[in-house]
């Protein structure tokens, strides 16, 4: 099957294949694009995907007790002042 | 409680030592954190309130700079009624009043450690849990690598539980009809005839890729996978399934596949001085179950020391495949679903509304100077969160549940040393 016909309107494959595309494509054009001097607001904690804080650690703990779902939540992760 | 003071033992064990660690080391910098928390959840009812507190006290030591060790314990004080015993608008059996009181403690002890070099971190934990009728033992292992000046970092991480959990003592031969529910939990895990241990084993892997975009922007990615695989119900609830009345223990399929994708996004906006969030995660398993959740939130610093987060969130699943609310009625709005039922209200389809608000105040000892002459810096945050449960399907004999009103409260206060 030709590449091509895979991203026609309508193919069962076409969005499974369009985002891991679209995310190197992101990826690649995001490339270095934050220089660590500018990475003052990242490094706020405020900034940072880390489920980890006591409130939002016992919230995840009702919910999940409370909803069918789980996973898919955060992990640490974001603005690093590191360098 | 024997179980639980055989579990307490360990982790003191572990914080003393992680605490003989820290005070011996000399203070140049913050090779240490100590976080003590509290949570209280409150589902006011008429006839089944339930309380539970949930005590958490978390030590973190790093004896090198590359490696950073960890205990944590914690406990889950439950109190409260719960009915034993589901059925339907056309059950004909008074389910309210089934409604029992009961107590319990779960606790759980957590140690691990993390490794981190340049551009990579590696860690491990093992946790064991116990409760009267239940008992987890569980590792945890994840790795993480930054790219691109940090700018993209990559997280995997596998969890793998094998827990087990006390049920009364029928033969796998036996029909599922005729199972009786737990009214109890003496003589779980012991010796006792009428017990039974029954394994569960758990897998979780999940993926995780963070991209900063812009100094302000940055999203992050996850994607989980879980396998459930042994006694997946409730052990002490009932299912009417017979127009007279028969009950029998809740009966769920014995494996489950669950997966999860969550995308969420983080802006601060310069000119409102506030952090945005939001947050969508998509949900879907093996049963049938497809929930989504959305969340947004604002963060703002009010004073230099003083932030506050406010949050909203909007959650919404349908049922699983076999829920019915009423297993004794007819097709298509209450009768049996296949060989499986159950009177689990987190099967059923529902939805669910939270607003909440964290206050966090930091306070940091100058350089060469100690906080209440300890702490390198001193961390008290105080939450609140109201969470509203709609139950689109569920009833207790015919009559909506009053308990889907719920209160969190959360308190913690991190020093770091």
């Amino acid at each position: 099957m030709r590449i091509s016909k895979l991203f026609r309107l309508g193919h069962p494959l076409r969005g499974f294949l369009s985002l891991p595309i679209a995310c190197a494509a992101l990826t690649s054009a995001g490339c270095a694009t934050v220089r660590p001097e500018q990475r003052a607001v990242l490094a706020d904690p405020s900034m940072q995907f880390d489920a980890q804080t006591a409130d939002q650690t016992a919230l995840e703990h009702a919910l999940d007790n409370r909803e069918g779902s789980t996973g898919g939540g955060s992990v640490r992760g974001g603005g690093c002042g590191c360098n | 409680m024997r179980a639980a003071r055989r579990a307490g033992a360990p982790i003191w064990l572990v914080l003393t030592w992680l605490f003989a660690l820290v005070i011996a080391m000399p203070a140049r910098a913050q090779v240490a954190s100590l976080e003590v928390s509290s949570a209280l959840f409150v589902e006011p009812s008429a006839t089944s309130q339930l309380t539970v507190i949930n005590p958490t006290a978390t030590l973190a030591a790093s004896p090198a700079s590359w490696l950073t060790l960890r205990g944590n314990y914690e406990a889950d004080i439950v109190s409260g009624a719960s009915e034993s015993l589901k059925g339907g608008r056309l059950s004909n059996v008074d389910v309210v009043t089934s409604a029992t009181k009961f107590a319990d403690t779960r606790q759980a002890v957590t140690g691990g450690f993390t490794v981190t070099r340049a551009a990579t971190h590696l860690g491990a934990s093992y946790t064991y849990g116990t409760e009267h009728d239940y008992r987890s033992n569980a590792f945890a292992v994840n790795a993480g690598a930054d790219f691109l000046q940090k700018n993209t970092q990559i997280e995997l991480s596998y969890g793998r539980g094998f827990d087990q959990v006390c049920t009364t003592a029928y033969r796998a031969a036996d029909a599922p009809s005729s199972r009786l529910a737990l009214d109890n939990s003496h003589g779980c895990f012991t010796s006792d005839v009428r017990r039974a241990a029954r394994d569960i084993s758990l897998d979780n892997l999940q993926v995780a890729w963070t991209q900063t975009w812009t100094p302000v922007f940055a999203t992050q990615m996850v994607v989980s996978a879980a396998l459930q695989h042994g006694f997946l119900g409730n052990p002490y609830r009932s299912v009417v399934i017979a127009p007279a009345g028969d009950q029998a223990l809740e009966n769920h399929p014995d494996n489950r596949g669950r997966g999860a994708l969550g995308g969420r996004g983080k802006y601060y906006a310069r000119g409102l001085r506030t952090t945005f969030s939001a947050n969508v995660r998509l949900y879907r398993d093996t049963w049938a179950i497809w929930g989504q959740t959305y969340e947004l939130d604002g963060e703002r610093y009010l004073l230099p020391w003083l932030r506050v987060l406010l949050r909203g969130r909007y959650y919404t699943q349908t049922g699983a495949l076999f829920w019915s609310d009423d297993y004794t009625g007819g097709e298509p709005a209450t009768g049996p679903r296949g060989q499986y039922w159950s009177g689990d209200r987190e099967l059923s389809p529902l939805s669910s509304y939270l607003v909440g608000m964290r206050g966090l105040a930091t306070c940091e000892g100058h350089p060469g100077a100690r906080v209440a002459s300890l702490f390198t810096s001193l961390d008290v945050s105080l939450g609140f969160d109201l969470l509203k449960t709609d139950l689109h399907d569920f009833t207790l004999g015919g009559r909506k549940p009053d308990d889907t009103l719920a209160l969190l409260w959360s308190l913690a206060v991190s020093g770091g040393f």
